[in-house]
């Protein structure tokens, strides 16, 4: 048939549903008609009037029969059939609330927690960044041996911009942070500095005013202006339209709006809230690396052929820019074979190793639902047998298999079309508490959302669901239902049927252990960070930043006197142990990747350079307030900040990387590049911090004296017994009494900054812990089911047994027994399945393998308790039997 | 009394796509048509008459419209739709092909 008969019938057919009332009186009047014209035409061959009506009928059969096969004709029955169906379902399903609520609840659980994992999976992977074209953004950074990210210096940057074919625009930026006088409080704000052309390359324009920069803005001497975000355009200037064109003053230079970009605009998934031109000099440094860039491919162009392009361009990139004579100068100072560029989609940058953990997450949740439903196909099961009968009576009354199936199906997807909508409430709810609780632990988390692909999905997996549980119930219904059910004892062939009971739970068993498994790693991993020393005391320390504009504090002096009163008010402050200074706070900082030159180091080949990881500018008191320990000399003194020996300090990372075996005491270094730099004097060796997170490997620090380099933006580091809520008012104050303009930045608790650093695992862990004691509950239950339902089958054979002496104990022993050789089956399983899969996980981890012994044998000892308690239970039940009513039953 | 050959499955069909062909009628006068051509050798019985026009028109090969008939009473009266002429034409030229390949295997000689 092709496809236009087939759109014809089925309109033909619709448009007989749809007027079946008329439709049906009218094939009453044709078969009226009918036997009018008979009864006329009898009468004329000369039959008697009455004759000739009843022969008439006699001939046409029976007439309501024809009539009602003709109404079944304007029936669509793809339509009725169902509508049926799914009203009987109804009936069944509330004539044993019970069972509804159980199967409703174990779907919601099931279904609710694969729509939210699927809500972060789709916002996270699926979905494209929301940019034009976003597939053609790409991010370019460089990298050389050990580091996988690094930036691009701004000569290199204007290079690639302009050799490259393959895109259509290059842009480049950087991030920092400003200060902002906002209407009503300074604003402590997210900036991003940006290259004349990057947000054009993005691909989106201003919501209000432009997005480009003209003129001479992009110069260092130009005009000053600003770009806003739409959401601090909201919170701090009340989205007044008349912004753009306005000036505010940011780090306290005065800048002019030039526009607002639209909501939810993001470069690089930072939540930047202004966007100001990046100034590159006129003789930019080749060897300050402080860009990141973003591209757009053209039309034509690929990833693959971008990389190709970037090939060639590297092979000849120093000739092209010193000219063939130059000799080669620091390997990082321009691309070659060490230092490389690197090109790779945004959207894989931005979620770059999430991506494992919510692909682990939705494979978690596809468990759960599994295990869900083979819950409920065990308890269906346990239905259908208790309902052969029904099915057999109206297998007589000439319903088809088919019909009977269709029933089956119809009532799972019943009960999982119910268990969905309660599922999508669920993970609306999950959703919202997880990304209030861990708003940082996974990229583009604002924009985690139940969207339509969601739904679609939740409605693919509550379909399929349905169909699975609906379907598996009935594979052991016999062909010849209606001979045997109705029979009914007589028909207990019922090993198949327990086959598939067994197989059920024990696959519950095996997808609980991998679970479980899963959970116990991320916990101990949980605790393995939360357990790493960061080389200094976290509890009991607050911590805030305090950036002072360099219009309004250009000298050293300035800023001194600043920090110095301020230091002195807090430390006067009741509550506060100590107060000290520092550039850079752990877990949080990025490795600088410092040149300095060493006195008597020239650098090994394949070992300690003299790039150091973590410059330190910090006060006498930081080391004692921190709570670091002095390994070897001494700290700063307060008589270091002025006269002509300045002083440094190491950690014992650096100590060993560059003097090894040696006492760094004595040694002199100072900044590179710079001959007329003061040479600086080591004077003390400190234990080794952990500034970059406690998962990462320790970096060499090198601490200079805040008393002498007063750097505009400083850390206050608080020792005291309360914590920064109890302090936070007092703090305000404080630095609204030095400088009403200045915002406190970040005002935090060490611990509680620590555990957000670790947030991701922590919400791995909780989740698969939820995921898991889920799935153990499941699986419990299902046992517990399985062998209940076996053990009131086998009251008869019970009874006998215990007729013929067996005692109470010997009946709990075969019960339970029988009970442990399934779980026992599905824990071999699980643990096979988690040695499997396990290395899936490994990334997640840290400080414990994948498949961990003992890990494995605690969950395995956890899981067989459970198991042992849902087979207890049906086995007590066993011993309760009475042989004398079990005999005499049926 | 031998019974009247069972109608082919699908035959039906055809022979009220013929009927109807020669000029639009109702299913009572159908009825007749059938009796009256065919010797009462193909015996349609009046109850299956009617759902087998119905399946017809709801395939669309044909149409019905209510009119008066000769009773005075108003009739259903069934007429080929275009599609149900090239029905006819087909299922003619099939019924010709399968008969005349069963009528060669019949007329096969014993040896």
């Amino acid at each position: 048939m092709d496809w236009r008969r087939f759109v014809d019938v089925l309109s033909a057919r619709t448009r007989a549903f749809f007027r079946r009332q008329t439709a049906d009186a009218e094939a009453h009047d044709e078969i009226a008609f009918h036997l009018a014209m008979q009864t006329h035409a009898n009468i004329r061959s000369g039959m008697a009037p009455a004759d000739a009506e009843r022969a008439a009928r006699r001939d046409l059969g029976n007439s309501t029969r024809i009539n009602e096969e003709l109404h079944e004709m304007t029936t669509l029955p793809l339509v009725e059939t169902p509508w049926q169906d799914l009203r009987y379902a109804f009936r069944m399903l509330k004539k044993s609330p019970g069972f509804a609520a159980a199967a409703v609840l174990t779907l919601a659980l099931g279904i609710g927690a694969n729509t939210a994992i699927f809500s972060v999976l789709n916002a996270v992977i699926l979905r494209p960044l929301a940019y034009p074209r976003p597939e053609q953004v790409m991010k370019i950074t460089t990298t050389y041996p050990g580091v996988d990210e690094f930036w691009v210096s701004p000569p290199e940057y204007l290079e690639f911009r302009q050799w490259t074919r393959s895109f259509a625009s290059v842009g480049a930026y950087n991030n920092g942070e400003a200060n902002i006088a906002a209407p009503n409080r300074p604003l402590r704000v997210r900036l991003m500095a940006v290259s004349d052309n990057l947000l054009t390359t993005m691909g989106v324009n201003a919501e209000l005013g432009r997005a480009w920069f003209q003129g001479n803005e992009a110069t260092p001497n130009g005009a000053k202006v600003v770009v806003l975000s739409h959401e601090l355009w909201q919170s701090a200037f009340a989205l007044d339209p008349t912004l753009v064109g306005r000036s505010i003053e940011i780090d306290g230079v005065s800048r002019t709006v030039i526009g607002v970009m639209p909501r939810g605009f993001d470069v690089a998934d930072q939540r930047v809230q202004i966007w100001q031109p990046m100034v590159i000099p006129p003789n930019p440094n080749r060897g300050s690396h402080n860009l990141f860039m973003i591209g757009r491919l053209t039309d034509g162009a690929t990833l693959e052929s971008a990389r190709a392009e970037m090939d060639t361009l590297l092979a000849t990139w120093r000739s092209r820019a010193f000219g063939v004579s130059t000799p080669a100068t620091s390997q990082l100072h321009s691309p070659d074979e060490k230092h490389r560029l690197r090109i790779d989609p945004l959207q894989t940058r931005i979620v770059s190793n999430a991506t494992t953990a919510v692909w682990v997450l939705q494979g978690a949740v596809v468990l759960v639902l599994l295990i869900a439903c083979a819950n409920l196909s065990t308890l269906l099961l346990s239905r259908a047998e208790s309902r052969r009968k029904e099915f057999a009576v109206r297998s007589a009354l000439g319903a088809g298999r088919r019909r009977l199936l269709g029933q089956a199906i119809v009532e799972g997807c019943l009960l999982s079309t119910m268990g969905a909508v309660a599922g999508i409430g669920i993970a609306f709810v999950g959703l919202r508490a997880m990304v209030a609780a861990y708003p940082d632990s996974l990229p583009l988390a604002s924009s985690v959302s139940i969207d339509l692909t969601v739904l679609a999905f939740t409605a693919g997996a509550a379909l399929l669901t349905g169909l699975v549980f609906g379907i598996v119930p009935l594979l052991h219904l016999s062909p010849d239902l209606s001979a045997t059910a109705l029979k009914d004892s007589a028909a207990r062939g019922a090993t198949r049927r327990h086959a598939l009971r067994r197989g059920l739970v024990a696959a519950e068993v095996a997808f609980a252990v991998a679970l479980v498994v899963g959970a116990g790693l991320l916990l101990r991993t949980v605790n393995n960070l939360s357990g790493v020393d960061a080389g200094f005391n976290r509890a009991h320390l607050v911590t805030f930043g305090i950036s002072l504009p360099l219009v309004k504090y250009p000298a050293i002096p300035d800023r001194r006197t600043f920090y110095r009163r301020l230091t002195e008010h807090l430390s006067a402050t009741p509550g506060i142990v100590k107060v000290a200074l520092a550039s850079g706070l752990p877990p949080y900082r990025v490795v600088d990747s410092n040149t300095v030159t060493i006195e008597g180091f020239e650098g090994r080949e394949n070992g300690a350079w003299n790039t150091i990881d973590y410059y330190q500018i910090a006060s006498a008191d930081y080391v004692e307030t921190m709570g670091i320990p002095v390994i070897e000399g001494r700290n700063f003194a307060p008589s270091d900040a002025d006269g002509d020996a300045p002083v440094a300090m190491v950690n014992q990372t650096m100590a060993r990387a560059i003097w090894p075996g040696q006492s760094p005491i004595g040694r002199r270094l100072r900044r590179c590049c710079n001959p007329t730099a003061q040479w600086v004097t080591v004077v003390g060796v400190l234990g080794d911090v952990k500034q970059g997170g406690v998962d990462r490997k320790t970096g060499t620090e090198l601490y200079f004296s805040a008393d002498r380099t007063t750097l505009p933006t400083l850390n206050v580091v608080i020792r005291t017994g309360l914590d920064s809520k109890a302090l936070g008012g007092t703090i305000q104050r404080l630095v609204r009494d030095l400088d009403p303009s200045l915002p406190v930045i970040r005002l935090q608790d060490m611990d509680e900054v620590f555990a957000t650093a670790i947030g991701r695992p922590r919400l791995i862990a909780q989740l698969l812990t939820i995921f898991g004691a889920l799935a153990l509950l499941l699986a419990g239950i299902g046992t517990y089911g399985v062998l209940s339902y076996m053990v009131s089958e086998r009251r008869k054979e019970i009874g006998i047994r215990m007729a013929l002496g067996a005692t109470r104990p010997s009946v709990l022993r075969m019960v339970v027994s029988q009970g442990l050789q399934i779980t026992g089956a599905g824990l071999a399983v699980g643990v096979l399945l988690t040695l499997a899969i396990g290395r899936l996980l490994t990334s997640l981890l840290f400080g414990v393998g994948a498949s961990d012994p003992v890990t494995i044998a605690a969950v395995v000892a956890l899981i067989g308790a459970v198991a042992l308690v849902a087979c207890y239970f049906p086995g007590y039940m066993a011993t309760r039997v009475d042989p004398m009513i079990a005999l005499r039953e049926e | 009394m031998s019974k009247p050959a069972d109608l082919m499955q699908g035959t039906l069909d055809l022979l009220l796509l013929k009927i109807l062909a020669l000029e639009p009628q109702h299913g009572w006068a159908i009825g007749q048509r059938l009796k009256q051509v065919s010797d009462d050798d193909l015996q349609v019985s009046d109850g299956s008459l009617y759902p087998a026009l119905h399946k017809l028109e709801l395939a669309g090969w044909i149409k019905a419209e209510w009119k008066n008939s000769e009773l005075g009473r108003r009739a259903k009266y069934y007429e080929l739709t275009h599609a149900g002429r090239r029905r006819l034409e087909h299922e003619t030229a099939h019924w010709r092909r399968v008969s005349a390949a069963i009528t060669r295997v019949l007329q096969l000689k014993e040896a």
